[in-house]
């Protein structure tokens, strides 16, 4: 038997209700494999952007905050590490090397950081364009900034909180061309002399400077003697100044361990960014699978409404399938013809959504990525195969109510 | 394929307690056209309905030759209808969506997967019957057309016997005489035993047979 011609004419007799039904379908599957494809782009973005960023060093304190300033560059405040565990870090053997990072300042809206050559170099693995800053008026810039080789910027104090006493005081002379209070009067002029690769990660917007231009901006000195003028290691152990966090590279696995258990004191704490996410991921865990649960039982009514909107369609055409019956068709058709127009408007609504979810994560992604510059792609993987396989296999059990509710339809009745 | 002779007996059916057919007997030879008459509400439709295995009766035996339709069950009486005979409605029950040629085809999917074997000879039926086969959808056929498709689809199957149930009632005098025209045809050129409730004067002009029926009684047979 071929039921399929006659399942094609039913539904184009009711092709608006039809495309209804498959547009209710499709939008109902393309909400859940949006929410489930942009949840594990979130997770792979943010876990990405964290991968160069090995061992973290900060003041005792929330992992979280330290770890949102200091990879997502996220403004907040955060207590500064004693200068004394940062000395005793850069002399650490155990480390390739090591980064003291410092923020607070913004360039029209763009983070400006400060950090060590080496740390840039091995986040951007190589620079696209240009040189590692050498100077401290330098700056080399991330792969998606607005700005250019060779162009002049001007640092505006106070994004995201202060990070010591005189930081206001560095702000207003900043602003007036001043010298800044407790620094080495450097012009607070920067120039571009390099650009990141992409590490997709919000560094990819920021304006990575000298460390110590971030500290004589914010009146902390420069960590270095008042007539040394070099960046980068060695620092003057006796000027240098307090930063909100340290990134360590170890040399090995071994020493990433030793490294975080050697610097968990009552004055510094040390974290693998992993094992902090690990915990956020396990809380978002948790309430993806409950939204997943929720999308599936919501798309499951979806089927549910739609099945009955299908016997009320077919109900209307109980003649036709009465003449069929009168022309030798056996029951079996008449089941496996309502059976198909059920199947035809669920497989062709999830393949739909299918796409259109997988399109709607991925515009999604792209505006997060924009907004938070984590990189974010937005991928249809296991899970959401699963839950389209789920609701069509659903659709496809249940379009069998309809097609039962149909074949018993007395025939007699619909011929007169 | 040639005509099934019908001997039906003791044949019994109720609703709610009334006898809606009780028809002691009735003969039909093979190669004849028969016709079942009455005033509406007589039963003549029922009784169709009954010799064709869509009703069973409550008692009697519906024989098409070695078949009594009335020990048969469902499925067995579906597929002795696919097999053996041809339907024909009054208001055609074609199906708008489609082509005349799918029309007729129709009947063939109900058995097998392709129709392609039989498409020739569904092409064959309609430009017998003087169907335009170019038309995307029978809804654009003339009324007396769409009722020719009707009949093609009842023959495509090569069926030894015809039920027609007021086939001429919703078609203009013209095209009810051709429609009485080929049913005879069917029935005396091509031998088939051809049954149809009616009572157009046409139709029964050309029978072999009428069968009167009262309140599902035979009232005169001539």
């Amino acid at each position: 038997m071929n039921p399929f011609p006659i399942a094609w004419a039913s539904l184009r007799r009711n092709s608006f209700t039809g495309i209804l039904f498959l547009i209710i379908v499709a939008l109902a599957v393309a909400l859940g494999i949006a929410i489930s494809a942009q949840e594990r782009a979130l997770r792979a973005g943010s876990a990405r952007a964290a991968d160069k960023f090995d061992l973290i060093v900060a003041a005792p304190g929330s992992h979280n905050d330290v770890l949102f300033s200091t990879v997502y560059l996220d403004p907040s405040a955060v207590e500064l590490l004693d200068p004394a565990i940062t000395r005793l870090l850069l002399d650490e053997p155990e480390a390739d090397f090591v980064a003291p990072i410092g923020f607070g300042d913004a360039i029209e809206g763009d983070p400006v950081v400060g950090t060590v050559a080496p740390f840039v170099d091995h986040l951007s693995g190589g620079l696209a364009e240009g040189r590692l800053f050498e100077k401290r008026d330098e700056a080399v810039i991330g792969a998606l900034s607005p700005h250019t080789m060779g162009e002049e910027l001007e640092v505006s104090h106070g994004h995201g909180g202060a990070t010591g006493t005189d930081a206001d005081a560095a702000a207003d002379a900043i602003e007036h061309g001043e010298a800044i209070p407790g620094g080495d009067g450097d012009h607070p002029h920067l120039t571009i002399v390099g650009r990141m690769q992409p590490t997709g990660t919000p560094w990819d917007r920021a304006i990575v400077v000298p460390i110590e231009y971030n500290w004589a901006a914010h009146g902390l000195g420069t960590g270095h003697l008042p007539d040394d003028t070099h960046i980068g290691a060695p620092f003057d152990s006796d000027t240098l100044p307090g930063v909100p966090a340290v990134v360590v590279k170890p040399k090995d696995v071994s020493a990433a361990y030793g490294l975080r258990a050697a610097y968990r004191t009552p004055q510094s704490t040390a974290f693998f960014p992993a094992e902090v996410l690990v915990g956020l991921y396990a809380l978002l865990g948790d309430a993806t699978a409950i939204m997943s649960a929720l999308t599936l039982a919501a798309q499951a009514l979806v089927v549910a409404a739609i099945l009955a909107g299908v016997v009320a369609i077919l109900d209307l055409q109980r003649q036709r399938f009465a003449v069929l019956r009168a022309l030798g068709a056996s029951p079996l058709f008449i089941f496996t013809t309502v059976w198909v127009y059920v199947a035809a408007i669920v497989i062709t609504g999830a393949l739909a959504g299918l796409v259109l979810g997988w399109g709607g994560a991925a515009i999604v992604s792209d505006l997060l990525a924009q907004s938070t510059g984590v990189a974010m792609r937005a991928e249809i993987g296991t899970r959401e195969l699963s839950l389209v396989g789920a609701l069509v296999g659903l659709g496809l059990v249940l379009a069998a109510v309809p097609a039962l509710i149909i074949y018993r339809r007395p025939v007699v009745d619909a011929l007169r | 394929m040639p005509g099934l002779p019908l001997a039906v007996s003791g044949l019994l059916l109720a609703f709610a307690g009334a006898n809606v057919i009780d028809l002691p007997s009735l003969a039909v030879a093979p190669g004849t056209l028969t016709v079942l008459s009455g005033a509406s509400g007589s039963g003549k439709s029922t009784l169709l309905y009954l010799l064709s295995g869509l009703l069973r009766p409550d008692a009697g035996t519906i024989a098409w030759a070695e078949t009594d339709l009335a020990k048969l069950g469902e499925s067995q009486r579906d597929r002795w209808r696919r097999k053996q005979a041809g339907f024909i409605f009054q208001n055609f029950h074609l199906i708008e969506e489609m082509s005349p040629l799918d029309n007729v085809l129709v009947r063939i999917w109900l058995d097998g997967l392709s129709a392609a074997s039989k498409k020739e000879r569904a092409l064959d039926l309609l430009h017998q019957l003087d169907v335009p086969t170019e038309r995307a959808s029978v809804a654009k056929l003339s009324r007396g057309q769409q009722q020719r498709v009707a009949i093609a689809r009842a023959l495509i199957g090569n069926p030894s016997v015809i039920f027609a149930d007021e086939p001429t009632a919703s078609l203009d005098a013209v095209a009810g005489e051709t429609v009485a025209a080929v049913l005879q045809r069917l029935a005396h050129e091509e031998r088939r035993t051809v049954v149809v409730a009616t009572h157009d004067p046409a139709i029964r002009a050309l029978a072999d047979q009428i069968i009167m029926l009262d309140h599902g009684k035979r009232e005169t047979a001539s």
